[in-house]
């Protein structure tokens, strides 16, 4: 690789290292294997940072988080590492619209650990786009360069995402203490 | 799609539980020692080595550099002078290096660079890149020193970052270095303003980033 080009991927992806390390963790639930993996995609990057034409400082993000995210499935793969849900299919998690629900406290301790735990159990593929979009702030269009999925699919799958985590929240206080 | 109330608290009450990460010191080396390693030779090899004849062939020429501009820096280790505000400096510079941080406008170009502080500080900030020096612009952002909004222009320097933070003051004074926490800062007022250049870097590679800025400014 040439010196020039060595540093422009220092300038537009090395920056990201946090969000690609954020990703890999919340991905994986374990900050070693997310270090394994943000290396890995690292050298990845390296290796065909000559087909990304980006010039944009976000576009280095959004392409290393893809990287980050398909080396984060390969890993997967390799270690016969099963997943939350790895059924998952659209139709089958697409659930009936919830209303907004003023009942759910969030800032309650209990509610929190539930949230923790409902994180914990969502499908991959409702944790990527919770991360990507809640903790890490992308947008629409990144989050679907991201995923490799029109920002429709991204929207309604953030959507449900949201509906599951309320689900998972609501039942849990309406089971316990009332809180109303 | 517009997000419900409920939507926007319970994004924020992820976020709380997910907080956005800092990628641990160790895998920023472990990256940075791979892409070395996997980078080619010929302007990259030479670096990991410890002593190959373009280290020695630097090092001559920067003892020159110091050599040649002891009298006119008089740099002396003065922590007293500036104190406050070399804690300032230093907390801009560390603050840079948090994620996201790091610049405003992202741009080798100094015609890019130097507009984009147009209407965000009161002054125009003389902006160059030192890349044929070794030393590339990689960018600016406002940060608040000394009571005031102010520039911050970014160098990269090998693996390194340098901070040059520059606001307008009357009159000149020689360069003065301040040491905080291993971190080198070297400051001087010239030209109309007040810089301060800070970095991990050694000494001597922010002695010659200064001369470059001092010679650029005038």
């Amino acid at each position: 690789m040439e010196s020039s080009e060595l540093e422009r991927f220092e300038a537009m992806v090395l920056p990201h290292l946090d969000a690609a390390y954020t990703l890999a963790r919340y991905l994986t639930g374990n900050t070693q294997d997310a270090q394994d993996i943000v290396q890995d995609a690292s050298l990845r990057a390296l290796k065909y940072f000559g087909g990304f034409r980006g010039t944009e400082p976000a576009a280095g993000r959004a392409w290393l988080l893809a990287i980050v995210r398909n080396t984060v499935r390969t890993w997967r793969e390799r270690r016969h590492f099963e997943s939350a849900d790895t059924t998952f299919d659209e139709e089958q998690h697409s659930e009936g619209i919830a209303a907004d629900d003023p009942a759910v406290k969030l800032d309650r301790k209990e509610t929190r650990a539930r949230l923790r735990e409902a994180l914990a159990q969502l499908p991959d593929e409702f944790r990527e786009v919770i991360v990507l979009r809640d903790v890490q702030e992308l947008s629409y269009k990144e989050i679907s360069e991201v995923i490799g999925a029109p920002e429709g699919t991204v929207m309604s799958r953030l959507h449900r995402a949201r509906q599951r985590l309320q689900r998972m929240l609501a039942r849990g206080d309406r089971a316990g203490e009332r809180v109303i | 799609m517009s997000e419900t109330d409920f939507e926007r608290r319970l994004s924020a009450a992820i976020r709380e539980e997910m907080p956005p990460l800092r990628a641990p010191e160790e895998l920023r080396q472990r990256v940075r020692a791979a892409i070395n390693n996997a980078a080619t030779p010929k302007r990259w090899a030479w670096e990991g080595r410890p002593f190959p004849t373009r280290w020695l062939a630097l090092a001559a020429s920067l003892a020159l550099v110091a050599l040649g501009a002891t009298a006119g820096w008089q740099v002396a280790a003065r922590r007293a002078a500036g104190g406050a505000l070399a804690d300032e400096v230093l907390a801009s510079h560390v603050r840079s290096l948090m994620p996201g941080h790091l610049t405003d406008v992202l741009s080798s170009d100094q015609h890019t660079v130097k507009p984009w502080f147009n209407g965000k500080v009161d002054f125009s900030p003389p902006v160059s890149d030192f890349a044929a020096n070794g030393y590339p612009l990689i960018g600016g952002r406002l940060d608040y020193v000394a009571g005031r909004p102010i520039a911050a222009l970014v160098y990269g320097r090998r693996k390194h970052l340098i901070n040059v933070l520059l606001w307008p003051a009357a009159g000149s004074s020689a360069v003065r270095m301040e040491t905080r926490q291993g971190y080198h800062m070297l400051h001087w007022t010239a030209a109309g303003y007040t810089y301060w250049v800070v970095s991990d870097l050694g000494v001597a590679e922010l002695q010659e980033l200064t001369q470059l800025v001092r010679s650029a400014g005038s």
